[in-house]
């Protein structure tokens, strides 16, 4: 599930360095755009509903967080 | 009260006293009685509408509290059997048991706030327009920060909703949240989580830190008194008299508008995170030099921050995330093509994001017109972004270079300007005519000094320059990460005190106050 959040994330923003960054959130890297763009290619891709709730900067601020979550949705 | 007067000035320093000798268990009820004071001392008439507010919005928290935590219970009793299904279905139940609550108040609130700040306001302009006599002054009915501590409420019940906190128990305490002094006349929006906790806690006197709130308070006062006022005298005479002015002496005009805006709001903004710092509390900041940004929706991301950040988190992901947009933005694909398809719940959201700062302002078309103008330059950047990339390359323009950010930054600031013809102008219509009336070529203004006749003098032009080279100056520095107050720290005595009593001097002798001058008059006290 890593490589390919890391593929969808790559094609949204190519230019952060997303295996090291551990606060894309807080230090401002994402913008609301590409949330939208991950969130939409997330459910799209892996099946899951992200909805307004989850939009917690904890749960985007590295890709690890950003898995966990989906992980989490799936187990409903 | 005025804001930026010496009252508030002694006002501020009385509640400070009161504050580091009271126990500090008990701080957080000095905040209290002082914000109520502030406002009994501001505008006696209204406080029962921020009253209504508070107490509706406590009861609502509080029953949706219960609500959550009754769940809660048979939620972790499914958890232990694992039964996931049931899980579930008591989570949607919750939610949807929460959310009639959240409607109900957000009604109420914003019923409130619709009524008082926009509806008496066509009722006397159409009662006007057919020539009836309106005997009440629809604008004395407007609670002063209604729309501040409006959506401050609106923020505390949906990040309830959302889980994201937890209700606050003590309704004194909220009402300290929904009235701190400091954030009542214009801002910054705050969010629970962020300031509630620091006005609750008592915090112990510290030197270093009254000293950065007083300086920052100065620096404020230098903003409002120095810049915001001096100018607007010219703002004033060309754009109170659609019409009869033009070229030049229009495009001077809304240019010092834009200056004194951001002068006059972030002035005010200044003085309100310096006041609170005083008393040991850290409010979000609401500007990051926005005239430096180099596209539009950067300059929304450093200008009226604390507005932007809930207008994106309350409307625009609320929006663009909905499932029924989702499905629409699906659907569209098909006839827009992906790209476009994908963008259009976006672009709902951006439009309802930037009506709203619109109405924000005021219920006139000029307002919206100002929300929409901005949206569309947005949305246009967005659709039209793969096809400037390709523009850029086969013209072999490096966008990574310091010419093009110069130039990106003039261009953007050229949109800003024009988007002032709206918030400024006294209507739309005059908005347009104004805007068309600048394209006269008519240098000659400049050159014989007629500019100089229209409330801004020579003199007056002197100081500004001197100011605005001072403050752009520091703007640099900050821009590049320093942090000024923190360098003047570190240097001796002498030249801190004689930087000091040189910026006091600077407000008390260069500040502008003319006859009727009224320093409690923010332009953004009024949206």
């Amino acid at each position: 599930m890593r490589e390919e959040i890391l593929e969808i994330l790559r094609d949204v923003r190519s230019d952060i360095d997303y295996e090291n960054e551990k606060a894309m959130i807080d230090d401002g890297l994402l913008e609301s755009l590409d949330i939208v763009a991950i969130v939409g290619e997330f459910n799209d891709a892996f099946d899951v509903n992200i909805s307004v709730d989850d939009l917690l900067p904890e749960n985007f601020n590295s890709v690890d967080a950003m898995a966990e979550l989906i992980t989490k949705l799936q187990e409903g | 009260m005025a804001f930026a007067s010496l009252q508030f000035v002694i006002f501020l320093l009385a509640v400070c006293a009161v504050y580091f000798i009271t126990p500090i268990k008990a701080r957080w009820a000095v905040l209290l009685v002082a914000s109520y004071a502030f406002y009994l001392l501001s505008s006696p008439n209204t406080l029962i509408f921020m009253v209504v507010t508070t107490v509706a919005t406590f009861l609502a928290g509080r029953a949706m509290g219960k609500i959550q935590d009754r769940y809660q219970k048979r939620i972790d009793e499914a958890k232990e059997k694992k039964d996931r299904e049931t899980q579930k279905k008591l989570k949607s139940e919750s939610k949807a048991a929460t959310k009639r609550i959240v409607v109900g108040i957000l009604l109420l609130n914003f019923g409130i706030l619709a009524t008082l700040k926009y509806f008496w306001y066509y009722l006397e302009t159409i009662l006007t327009n057919a020539g009836i006599e309106v005997p009440f002054d629809a604008g004395i009915l407007i609670p002063l920060g209604i729309s501040f501590y409006t959506f401050q409420s609106a923020a505390y019940i949906l990040d309830i909703y959302r889980n994201k906190i937890r209700p606050d128990k003590n309704l004194a305490k909220l009402a300290l949240f929904f009235s701190f002094f400091p954030i009542i006349i214009q801002g910054p929006i705050s969010r629970y989580d962020q300031l509630a906790h620091q006005l609750y806690e008592g915090h112990t006197f510290d030197y270093q830190r009254i000293a950065f709130g007083a300086q920052l308070m100065i620096w404020g006062m230098f903003k409002k008194l120095v810049v915001a006022d001096r100018i607007g005298a010219l703002v004033d005479t060309v754009f109170d008299n659609p019409g009869q002015y033009e070229g030049f002496t229009v495009i001077i005009a809304v240019i010092c508008y834009t200056i004194q805006i951001y002068a006059d709001f972030s002035g005010g903004i200044d003085i309100a995170r310096g006041a609170a710092q005083t008393l040991g509390i850290t409010l979000e900041d609401n500007f990051k030099r926005p005239y430096f940004s180099d596209s539009v929706s950067e300059f929304w991301r450093r200008w009226h921050i604390t507005l932007g950040n809930w207008c994106k988190d309350y409307i625009f992901f609320t929006v663009s995330l909905s499932p029924t947009f989702g499905k629409l933005g699906k659907k569209s694909r098909k006839y827009l093509g992906d790209r476009v398809g994908k963008l259009m719940p976006v672009i709902i959201a951006q439009i309802l994001v930037f009506t709203t700062i619109g109405v924000w302002h005021g219920a006139e078309l000029k307002y919206i017109a100002y929300g929409w103008y901005q949206a569309v330059i947005i949305i246009s950047g967005m659709l039209l972004e793969p096809y400037l990339k390709k523009l850029a390359e086969l013209l072999r323009i490096n966008t990574k270079s310091f010419g093009w950010k110069v130039f990106a930054i003039i261009r953007t600031f050229i949109i800003i300007v024009i988007g002032r013809f709206f918030s400024r102008a006294l209507s739309f219509n005059a908005a347009i005519g104004m805007f068309i009336s600048s394209f006269t070529w008519n240098p000659e203004v400049i050159t014989s000094g007629a500019i100089f006749e229209l409330g801004i003098s020579r003199w007056d032009a002197l100081i500004l320059a001197v100011s605005l080279v001072i403050w752009f100056i520091i703007s640099v520095f900050q821009e590049r990460g320093v942090e000024i107050r923190e360098a003047m720290a570190e240097k001796n005595v002498v030249v801190r005190w004689a930087f000091y009593l040189l910026a006091i001097a600077a407000v008390v002798i260069f500040g502008a106050y003319g006859s009727g001058y009224d320093g409690a008059e923010f332009i953004y006290r009024e949206f």
